[in-house]
């Protein structure tokens, strides 16, 4: 009985002591299901590419309140909805506390903050490459998805922080750069990045098609001269995007933000978003909801409407209506039965035309058939509808695979106008037209000898409810006449609070 | 369950009965000699007994002479004396304090309570079980001084349990469950009823010996064993009640409601009403209002829901083995109409202990649990608040909705569907969940009761499957596809424990000793998907089609995928106790952890502690006291549950839309949590325990210190929208715990207790890694950290009142600039300007309170009368702070109904309200910022658990045997007293977005044993 007792202890000890250390080992184990730096193999080079797609996700995958907080101030919309830090907005009644500052804030600076994470990582790859220069564009691609960026939070806040590496603590030291600055230093950054990019058009990039090329750094340089008022600036890129021949506009104004101008000729930066052809499972789509309708009676049933949040101004609809225009109002705009009741009220528009009706020519109608009000929106903004029956079957949230347009070839050639009405001088392309291209495809006769009324003007009905472009062409020219309640410290919003705590180097507004 | 029953009760009706007998005598105090009135005698076995005169007779007749009696009295020691045909049995009592000879069990062991220098609080089946719920941990509410309980409502989930405070930020801030050796997160799948005590280790020294896993406090659970030498007895142990919603909250009815939307102003309010009057008519009874007034809580709670739970327990054993078997059923409906939310558990264990050679003990003990929930779907809740009263449930005029005809708020023109049928009605949301545990030991005795060996291996099986299912449906609006996401989870959880065990006693001297080694992986994975559009449309008729079958269609690539993890852990530990004489107690125990969770790989973890029996000093001479020991403590003590830190950038990959082709890109990630340091607690641990009068009055007192040093905290970063962990945060939990019970008996006949305990507790920041604040919480909703403060303390400004006029504006101090640009008005909120400066911003911002009560207690009350037990347990919870995250929403939606106290008491005019702002004010920037109008007291009182039990059985019935019974009826939550303006103020975070009603419970229960 000893013995065994003896042999038992023994045994069990033993094996303690000899597998104790072997567990020990198991501290060493890496984690699992996660892919870390110190695995990459870097001189995988084919990995770029996938580092360039990544940083496409992140330029296509715009959260839904930084359009309208970008675009809202303009005469051209309405803010409508639940939203309150939109509303009031527009009504020039800002807060810091909003939670939609802070939101774009953090929306668009992770964007730049992530693309310096992938440069870095591609300029590790790049070393360990003969062939750095495929690296060295997609970094340039990059340079102008951040260029844009900027662009778009310093026309928000004026002073900004420019990130400069892919460290946010970084700029806990760092001096806010003025609006001024910040323009110059997107120009410089376009110049620096052009070089190394493709000179084709977006839609023949070989790897992304809809990407970024040498010509959508020259249409973000040029809007960035623009703010500067740099006329000179602006005509030369502009000229060099004409000049390329690489861009045409788009024949067909309502289709083209619809399905037939997905990677149209005449778009220079587009969002790209699709349903991949199946009426189900994967999709990649923009919450175009925020501009669908209330209420309507799609042609395809089951189709979703939307929030009813984007409603186009009646003054930019009677200013469309006395300029005589048809498709850019009738793409621009959809009505509601009520919208067109309530334009009629109004003087000297009882009579309309035709084309103004509650279906739109794929037979979608506005507002429910039991005649209930609408109470948000009594207007939406076309350029943000797909038609139901440009669905793919099965899928039925609104504005599904349908792309986000952010720079098209008509803003290149109304910039160009601008700058030269403005001084400056071009070759290229005289602002007439440059004017007339653009009204000739709306349907419209040309103009001679186009004042900067007329450039305002044109861009006024061709951009409307697009990107505030109007806002920022009113401010620059100190035509703030024409927003209620706007006085001149409003052009910038404040930084959100919850910046300033972390950054108190944020002051001024 | 019910031929058992009856077989059962055949089974005690077969066997036959014998003569009785006739036993007198006299019950003395042992020391004194003196009469002992209203002592009890049973005759073992049976319900039969008697209570001693003033003289401290009895007289009994038992059933045969071989009959052992069983004589007691409060604070004395119980005897068992044999009959042997005996007429005559005199019996002298003496004073218990052998309460404190008896063993506690301790991490790796056990120790004697008199030995103990450490608080360690232990809850003991019977009071574990008068709580009827599914899971145990719930039971303790109010009853363990420094445990936080935070209820929760919903079927089948388990309490926030908190130990003295925040430990740690990370996580939930859980304690190391140790389940008969085996560590667990939770014990929510365990049968309340197997448990045969829950002892929770609050100070560090005695949770020490569990290093890295015990920094929120370690909890110890031993389930029911058998004992040797005892004759097998069946117990049955069941309820059957009721759940009904307590403190429902009201809501705006619809003359509220539109009252508040046309006080707006707003022109798109004033069109939904108008909506609503074309879609629904007019209110007969005033026809200023539309016809439609939904109440959405009376429309989506159920008036009661059932709970019930059976447990069927076979135990008992002879010279070398013990058994306990087990067999229980627990079943909870929710309390959401229409839709299945419900928890159904079946719990199968046998514990069974063999004494092989005289050497060699072995255990095996086997838990098996299967669970079935059913989730109530995300949104009803939040619907359920925020849905507006003006539409019905169902709309015949809703004519293109499919399958049901139900009301759409966007056909008002709202944004939203908001009725909350709708998530009640297509979907379904079911874990399924096993789990197999089992411990296996073999325990060597190499010097016998000297030296001891012990190996144990510990094993848990977990599998969780989880099955979303959407239906089709149309809402007469939009057409919404079907879906379905499955998972599949498992995890396989081992631990090896091999300990050596001394214990030697020389003379005055006993040392005990111990010695150990662990090793311990965690391994985890999960396989998801979710596919749309299902080849045969889902409904609740057709479950057994849910599965995602149709080859035609595509899984969803981007909602599926897989993940996983395995965990290592290994230790070294010792501990060392030394008694002189029972006088001088000194403990310690060293624990080194090893883990690959962080950057740092390993950390040790001292403690010490002292006792001094002050009592057993030969100068002690106070009469009335019978026990009393000082003790002192400090330990160390690791915090291994923070998720684990990867410590440098990784990649992700996302996918994204080229040319409609789905492609996959590389996100690089910088921003990474980086934990170089091991988060750890020092704590420091007086105490005093005593027992006075006899052993009739208990008292424990503990006072704390409990640091946390280098505590993983979320950092949030500039810029980005990315939060990372570091370790940058050290914190002090102090607080004092005192627990008193007094028993005692009146007259002889009623027997009673009555206890009382509560705690303190202090939270403050004490070092931010260099910085004054760290920010928490949401944007909007500020948290911060502030050395100084409490942790996350609720962080804005401090309302004063509200404006009635414009001269109150003008004379306020505020500057004209900032009254202009802010477009203040009457009605709006009157900000304290904190520093004078005559404009409301952020350097005005203050502490507004914290989510951790200040104050929590509990006092009970138990009697005994004859056949009647009764028993009341109260418990509260003062100064702490709830975030009414459900008024908030209106910041991010203008859309939804509001809370009636608010609606009735917003400002309309001079002197209206200096409380809430007006109903244009509420939708304003200004009064939106985070401020104490958000914040409230979340302070309570509950009537926890009152229980009446009535004891029959045992005897004979038509001259057969019947088994001792009991039927007990409980009320648990009955009452709960509070000011918050919500449904309930258990909110675990302190903020409340969404709550499942606590219910209170009303059951029927019945014990049997055999």
């Amino acid at each position: 009985m000893k013995s065994y007792k003896f042999f038992t202890t023994v045994f069990l000890m033993a094996a303690v002591i000899f597998l104790a250390p072997s567990c020990d080992s198991a501290l060493d184990n890496p984690q699992e299901d996660t892919v870390v730096e110190s695995g990459i193999d870097y001189t995988n080079i084919s990995l770029r590419k996938e580092l360039i797609e990544g940083a496409y996700y992140t330029l296509y995958n715009l959260q839904w309140e930084t359009y309208p907080l970008l675009s809202v101030r303009g005469d051209d919309v309405n803010a409508k909805g639940d939203q309150e830090p939109l509303l009031e907005t527009e009504a020039f009644r800002y807060s810091r506390s909003f939670w939609m500052y802070n939101s774009t804030w953090l929306n668009l600076y992770s964007d730049i903050i992530n693309w310096h994470a992938a440069i870095e990582e591609i300029e590790k790859f790049n070393a360990n490459s003969n062939d750095p220069g495929v690296g060295q564009q997609y970094i340039a691609e990059i340079n102008v998805m951040q260029g844009y960026e900027l662009l778009l939070l310093a026309r928000l806040w004026g002073g900004i922080l420019i990130p400069t590496s892919s460290q946010a603590e970084d700029l806990y030291n760092s001096e806010v750069t003025s609006f001024e600055e910040t323009m110059a230093y997107i120009s410089n950054l376009m110049d620096e990045a052009m070089p190394s990019l493709l000179d084709v058009a977006p839609n023949q990039h070989p790897v992304v098609k809809g990407g970024i090329t040498r010509s959508t750094a020259l249409a973000i340089k040029a809007m960035a001269n623009l703010e500067m008022k740099n006329w000179q600036g602006v005509a030369d890129a502009t000229s060099q995007i004409i000049q390329s021949g690489q861009f045409s506009l788009f024949a067909d104004y309502y289709e083209l933000f619809k399905t037939p101008g997905k990677l149209a000729n005449e778009n220079i930066l587009e969002l790209q978003y699709s349903d991949f052809g199946q009426g189900s499972g994967d999709a990649v789509r923009y919450l175009h909801a925020f501009f669908g309708p209330n209420n309507w009676t799609p042609e395809v049933s089951g189709a979703s409407g939307g929030w009813g949040f984007w409603e186009p101004s009646m003054k930019y609809i009677k200013f469309m209506i006395d300029r005589g225009e048809t498709v850019r109002l009738e793409t621009s705009v959809n009505f509601t039965n009520e919208g067109i009741d309530s334009l009629q009220a109004q003087p000297g528009y009882s009579t309309l035309p035709t084309f103004i009706s509650n279906t739109t020519r794929d037979n979608d109608v506005w507002g429910t058939t039991d005649g209930s009000a609408n109470p948000r929106a009594i207007f939406s903004s076309g350029k943000h509808y797909l038609p139901s029956n440009q669905l793919i079957p099965g899928r039925t949230d609104y504005g599904s695979n349908k792309n986000f347009i952010c720079i098209r070839y008509a803003e290149v050639l109304l910039m160009h106008a601008e700058a030269l009405i403005n001084g400056a001088s071009s070759s290229v392309m005289s602002a007439d037209a440059a004017v007339n291209a653009v009204r000739s495809r709306a349907g419209l006769g040309n103009l001679s000898g186009v004042t900067l009324d007329n450039v305002l003007d044109e861009k006024f009905a061709e951009f409307g409810m697009e990107w505030g472009i109007r806002f920022y062409d009113l401010v620059r020219h100190g035509k703030t006449s024409e927003l209620t309640g706007y006085s001149d410290e409003d052009r910038f919003i404040p930084y959100p609070l919850q910046q300033i705590d972390l950054l108190p180097q944020l002051e001024g507004n | 369950m019910r031929i058992l029953f009856l077989s059962v009760f055949m089974l005690t009706a077969i066997l036959g009965f014998s003569q009785s007998v006739g036993v007198s005598g006299t019950l003395t105090d042992a020391e004194t000699g003196e009469a002992l009135i209203g002592a009890t005698v049973v005759e073992k076995g049976t319900t039969n007994g008697t209570i001693t005169d003033i003289d401290g007779n009895y007289q009994l007749s038992v059933s045969n002479p071989d009959a052992a009696l069983i004589f007691s009295f409060v604070g004395y020691a119980s005897q068992e004396q044999a009959v042997n045909n005996r007429t005559t049995i005199n019996v002298a009592l003496s004073i218990d304090i052998e309460a404190l000879e008896e063993v506690v069990v301790v991490g790796y062991g056990t120790q004697r309570q008199k030995d103990l220098t450490s608080a360690i609080t232990t809850v003991k089946a019977d009071e574990i079980t008068k709580t009827p719920t599914s899971t145990a941990m719930q039971s303790l509410q109010g009853k363990v001084p420094g445990v936080q309980i935070v209820s929760s409502g919903a079927p089948g989930s388990g309490p926030t349990v908190r130990v003295r405070g925040v430990g740690t930020l990370e996580g939930d801030s859980k304690p190391l469950y140790v389940l008969d050796g085996m560590f667990v997160d939770n014990i929510d799948f365990l049968n309340p009823a197997d448990i045969e005590s829950i002892s929770v280790l609050k100070d560090a020294s005695a949770a020490a010996i569990y290093g890295v896993k015990a920094a929120n406090g370690v909890v110890l659970i031993e389930t029911k064993k058998g004992s040797y030498n005892q004759e097998a007895t069946v117990t049955y142990d069941g309820y059957w009640g009721l759940q009904v919603a307590q403190n429902v909250l009201e809501m705006a009815n619809t003359q509220q409601f539109v009252d508040y939307a046309l006080a707006t102003g707003a022109n798109a309010d004033a069109s939904f009403v108008n909506n609503a009057f074309q879609r629904y008519g007019r209110s007969r009874s005033n026809t200023n209002y539309p016809a439609v007034d939904t109440d959405w809580y009376d429309e989506v709670l159920k008036s009661y829901a059932p709970i019930q739970s059976h447990t069927l327990t076979a135990s008992g054993g002879s010279d070398n083995s013990r058994y306990s078997v087990s067999a229980g059923y627990f079943n909870q409906e929710g309390l959401v109409e229409e839709v299945k939310n419900s928890y159904e558990r079946y719990n199968f264990r046998t514990k069974i202990d063999l004494n092989v050679k005289e050497w060699l003990n072995l255990e095996g003990n086997v838990n098996i649990t299967q669970s079935e929930q059913h989730v109530a779907p995300g949104g009803v809740w939040f619907n359920t608040y925020f849905a507006v009263p003006l539409i019905p449930v169902y709309d015949e005029t809703n004519t293109n909705a499919t399958p049901y005809k139900l009301a759409n708020a966007q056909n008002l023109g709202y944004r939203g569907r908001q009725n909350p049928y709708f998530n009640m009605l297509y979907n379904d949301d079911q874990n399924k969940a096993a789990r197999i545990l089992g411990n296996f030991f073999a325990d060597i005795e190499l010097i016998p009761n000297t030296l001891s060996f012990k190996t144990s291996y510990n094993y848990t099986y977990n599998a969780l499957n989880i099955r979303n299912i959407n239906f089709e449906y149309n809402d007469g609006v939009s057409f919404n596809q079907s879906s379905l996401y499955k998972s599949n989870e498992t995890s396989f959880d081992q631990i090896w424990d091999n300990i050596l065990t001394y214990n030697q006693t020389f003379g005055s001297h006993s040392i005990s000793a111990m010695a150990g080694y662990s090793y311990r992986s965690e391994s985890f994975n999960k396989i998801f998907l979710q596919g749309d559009s299902l080849y045969v449309n889902p409904s609740f008729d057709n479950e057994e089609l849910w599965y995602y079958t149709n080859p035609g269609e595509e899984i969803t690539r981007t909602a599926s995928g897989d993940q996983g993890s395995t965990f290592y852990g290994t230790s070294y530990f010792g501990r060392l106790s030394y008694n002189y004489q029972d006088k001088y107690l000194v403990y310690g125990t060293l624990r080194r952890d090893g883990t690959n969770k962080f950057q740092k790989k390993w950390g040790t973890f001292p403690t010490v502690g002292a006792g001094w029996v002050v009592s057993e000093e030969s100068f002690f001479d106070l009469n009335f006291v019978d026990f009393l020991k000082l003790r002192g403590s400090w330990g160390k003590l690791g915090n291994a549950g923070v998720a684990a830190a990867v410590g440098q950038p990784t990649y992700q990959a996302n996918t994204l839309a080229v040319d409609d082709n789905l492609e996959t890109g590389v996100v690089a990630i910088k921003q990474y949590s980086y934990l170089d340091r091991w988060e750890t607690t020092v704590e420091t641990n007086v105490g005093v325990t005593t027992t006075l009068f006899k052993g009739r009055l208990s008292l424990d007192a503990d006072y704390y210190i409990r640091d946390t040093e280098d505590a993983v905290l979320t950092v949030i970063l500039p810029l980005v929208r990315a939060s990372v962990k570091r370790n940058a945060a050290s914190f002090r939990n102090k607080g004092f715990e005192f627990a008193a019970n007094w028993n005692n008996s009146i007259r002889n006949v009623i027997n009673y207790n009555v206890g009382i305990n509560f705690a303190t507790l202090n939270n403050e920041v004490t070092s931010l890694a260099g910085q004054q604040y760290l920010d928490g919480g949401s944007a909007e909703f500020r948290q911060r950290s502030i050395i100084g403060s409490p942790l996350e303390a609720f962080y804005g400004y401090e309302v004063e009142g509200v404006f009635q006029t414009t001269e109150e504006i003008a004379t306020s101090g505020l500057l004209d600039e900032f009254v202009t640009d802010s477009n203040i008005q009457p009605g709006d909120f009157k900000y304290k300007d904190q520093n004078g400066d005559g404009v409301i911003d952020d350097l005005d911002r203050v502490v507004l309170g914290s989510y951790l009560p200040k104050f929590t207690y509990g006092f009970n009350l138990g009697m005994n009368y004859k056949k009647f037990e009764f028993s009341a347990n109260f418990q509260g919870q003062a100064g702490h702070k709830i975030l009414n995250r459900k008024r908030g929403e209106i910041i991010f939606t203008t859309d939804a109904n509001l809370d009636a106290e608010l609606v009735d008491n917003l400002w309309d005019g001079a002197g209206s309200s200096n409380k809430y702002p007006s109903a244009a004010g509420l939708r304003k920037g200004y009064n939106q910022a985070m401020s104490d109008y958000f914040v409230e007291d979340g302070s309570y009182f509950r009537i926890q658990n009152i229980r009446v039990s009535y004891n029959f059985g045992g005897g004979t019935l038509f001259g057969k045997n019947m088994p001792d019974a009991k039927f007990t009826i409980t009320a648990e939550r009955p009452v709960t007293v509070f000011n918050y303006n919500g449904f309930n103020p258990e909110v675990a975070s302190g903020i409340d977005r969404q709550t499942y009603p606590i219910p209170a419970v009303y059951t029927a229960g019945l014990n049997l044993k055999f």
